[in-house]
C-alpha cells in the first residue's frame, strides 16, 4: 500500500508559540511576508459573565484526496503524488494563473512575492529524504503536531489516530469535503474557518464555455474539410470546370 | 507590367520566408501548448497527449517544465521573427492588411456559393475577386486578430512569474482563457487553410506560388479577376503592388 502522510494535531496541547510558522520559514526559505502554516486562535467564549476556554489551532496544507487545487491547475503543475499522498507543486511548470490560490477552501495557498508563483506546505520534502520530521513537528514544543504515514499502522500519527478512533475530527469545506489529511483531536473541535472552494471566473470561463465553443468550432470545420476531401475523391478530379482554368495542372495533381 | 507574360509576381521572398516560418512556428507551438496543458476539465485531446509529449522529456511534471521553456523560447522567437519581417517589408504588411480587411460587396456571396461549391457542389456563378479572395481574407483577419490576442495573452504568460506583481493575477487568469479562445478559432481556420491550399487540386498554383512567388496569368485571372483587372489597367492597387517587389 502506498503511504499517505498525514498530521494529527491534538490542539488542546498548542500553546500558540508559533515556533512551527518560525522553524518552518526558516527551513524552507519562505519569502517575507508569507507563511506556510498558521495557529488560528479560537476567542475564549462569555459564558455566565465568566470567559471560558479558548484554544489554538495549529494548520497548513492539508494534503487532501481530493485536491480542489489540483482540479483548478491548468497545466498539471500541481498534483496529487501518489507514492506519499503529498499534493506537490512542480515550481518550474508553475504558470503563475492564480487558479489554485482561491480553490484552497483552507487559505493554504499563496503566491509568492518572489517567485510570483503558487507556494504552500511541502512536508519538507529534503528533511524527510534526511530521515527527519517536517520542522513544525520537529521544533513543537509540547508535540501537539504529530506527522506520519497513515497507512502504516505503527506510525506515531497512525497510532494516535487509532487510539482517538471516533473522535477525531476534519476541517470540511463549505460544499465540498476535499477529503483532508489533516486530523484535529475532538477535544479541541475546530471552528468553522474553511471556506466554500471557488474557480476564479476565468477559469469556470475556459472549462465551461470556451473549451466546448472550440471544440465545436474545430469539430465544424473538420467536417467541412472532410465534406470537400470527399466531395475531391468522389467527384474526380474537376470539381470545378471553368473556362480559363489550368487544366494540365489540376489533372495532373488529383492523380 | 510583370517578368514573363506567363506567371505574376504574387509574393515577395520575404512574404513567402514569414508564411513558412509562422507556420514551423505555429506546429511547434501547438504541439508544445497542447502539451503544457493538463487537467480534466480541460485536456483537449485527452490526458494521453501531455503525457506522451512530457515523456518524450524525462516525463512528469519535469518534462512539462521543459515543454514550458521550449513553448516560452518558441513564442519569443515568433514575436522576433514578425519585427524582423516588419523591418525588411513594412509596405508589405501595410499591403496585406489593407487588402484582408477590405470587404467589397459579393464578398459573403462568394464566400456562401464558395462553400456549398466545394461541399455538396452546388453554389452557382462566382463574383470577382481581388488579390485575395473572402476565405482567404476571412482566414487572414482570424490569424491576425488571434495572432495578436496570441501574442498578447502569451506574453503576460511569459512574463507571469518573472514581472507581474501580485495585483493583475485576474489578468493572468484571463490570458490562459484569451490564449486558448484564440488558438482553438484560429486553429479551426487553419484546417480549412490546409485544405484549400495543400490539398484541394484547384488552388494548387496558389500553393507553388508560395515557394516560387508567381502565379500563372490564367490562375490569377480566374481565381482573382479583380486583381489581374487592375494590374492591367495600371490603376493604384496595380501600383500599390508593384511597390513591393
Amino acid at each position: 500500500m502506498n503511504a499517505k502522510l498525514a498530521m494529527v494535531i491534538d490542539s488542546a496541547k498548542c500553546i500558540d508559540c508559533k515556533a512551527c510558522v518560525a522553524a518552518c520559514k526558516q527551513a524552507n526559505h519562505v519569502s517575507r511576508g508569507v507563511w506556510r502554516n498558521w495557529i488560528k486562535e479560537a476567542a475564549p467564549p462569555l459564558e455566565n459573565g465568566k470567559l471560558g476556554r479558548g484554544h489554538f489551532q495549529p494548520g497548513a496544507c492539508m494534503h487532501c484526496d481530493e485536491p480542489s487545487c489540483v482540479a483548478a491547475c491548468p497545466t498539471g503543475a500541481t498534483y496529487k503524488n501518489t507514492a506519499d499522498g503529498t499534493v506537490v507543486i512542480d515550481h518550474k511548470l508553475c504558470i503563475g494563473c492564480g487558479n489554485c490560490l482561491k480553490a484552497c477552501p483552507y487559505g493554504a495557498r499563496f503566491r509568492d512575492p518572489v517567485k510570483r508563483i503558487a507556494d504552500k506546505c511541502t512536508y519538507c520534502p529534503e528533511r524527510r529524504a534526511a530521515g527527519l520530521a517536517p520542522a513544525c513537528v520537529d521544533t513543537c514544543p509540547t508535540k501537539a503536531r504529530v506527522f506520519g504515514d497513515i497507512n502504516d499502522p505503527g506510525s506515531a500519527a497512525a497510532q494516535l489516530l487509532a487510539a482517538n478512533k471516533g473522535r477525531v475530527v476534519r476541517v470540511i469545506a463549505k460544499e465540498k469535503d476535499t477529503k483532508p489529511n489533516m486530523y484535529y483531536l475532538a477535544s479541541t473541535a475546530p471552528d468553522g474557518w474553511a471556506v466554500k472552494p471557488v474557480d476564479p471566473l476565468s477559469f469556470d470561463a475556459l472549462s465551461q464555455v470556451v473549451a466546448p465553443l472550440v471544440k465545436y468550432a474545430v469539430g465544424l470545420s473538420g467536417l467541412g474539410v472532410l465534406a470537400m476531401l470527399g466531395r475531391q475523391l468522389l467527384a474526380g478530379p474537376k470539381p470545378e470546370a471553368t473556362p480559363g482554368h489550368d487544366t494540365k495542372e489540376d489533372g495532373h495533381d488529383a492523380s | 507590367m510583370t517578368p514573363a507574360d506567363t506567371e505574376i509576381k504574387r509574393h515577395a521572398p520575404s512574404d513567402i520566408r514569414i508564411h513558412w516560418f509562422n507556420a514551423a512556428c505555429w506546429l511547434l507551438l501547438l504541439a508544445t501548448g497542447l502539451g503544457l496543458i493538463k487537467n480534466e476539465r480541460l485536456n483537449p485531446l485527452g490526458a494521453w497527449f501531455p503525457d506522451a509529449l512530457r515523456a518524450l522529456f524525462g516525463g512528469g511534471t519535469a518534462g512539462g517544465a521543459a515543454l514550458l521553456a521550449i513553448h516560452e523560447a518558441v513564442g519569443v522567437l515568433w514575436l522576433l521573427g514578425f519585427a524582423a519581417y516588419l523591418t525588411v517589408n513594412a509596405g508589405g504588411a501595410r499591403f496585406f492588411l489593407r487588402e484582408i480587411f477590405s470587404v467589397r460587396p459579393g464578398d459573403f456571396l462568394w464566400l456562401l456559393r464558395k462553400m456549398g461549391r466545394m461541399t455538396i457542389g452546388r453554389g452557382g456563378e462566382l463574383p470577382p475577386q481581388g488579390y485575395y479572395n473572402m476565405g482567404q481574407k476571412a482566414f487572414a483577419q482570424a490569424s491576425v486578430v488571434g495572432g495578436a490576442a496570441i501574442a498578447l495573452s502569451g506574453l503576460v504568460l511569459l512574463l507571469s512569474d518573472k514581472a507581474l506583481p501580485a495585483a493583475v493575477v485576474v489578468v493572468i487568469g484571463w490570458a490562459v482563457t484569451l490564449h486558448y479562445l484564440a488558438v482553438g478559432l484560429v486553429f479551426a481556420g487553419l484546417l480549412v487553410h490546409i485544405y484549400m491550399a495543400a490539398i484541394s487540386p484547384e488552388e494548387k498554383p496558389g500553393f507553388r506560388s508560395m515557394f516560387t512567388g508567381s502565379v500563372p496569368v490564367d490562375y490569377a485571372r480566374h481565381h482573382h479577376g479583380l486583381w489581374v483587372e487592375s494590374l492591367e489597367k495600371g490603376r493604384s492597387g496595380a501600383e500599390e503592388t508593384n511597390k513591393r517587389f
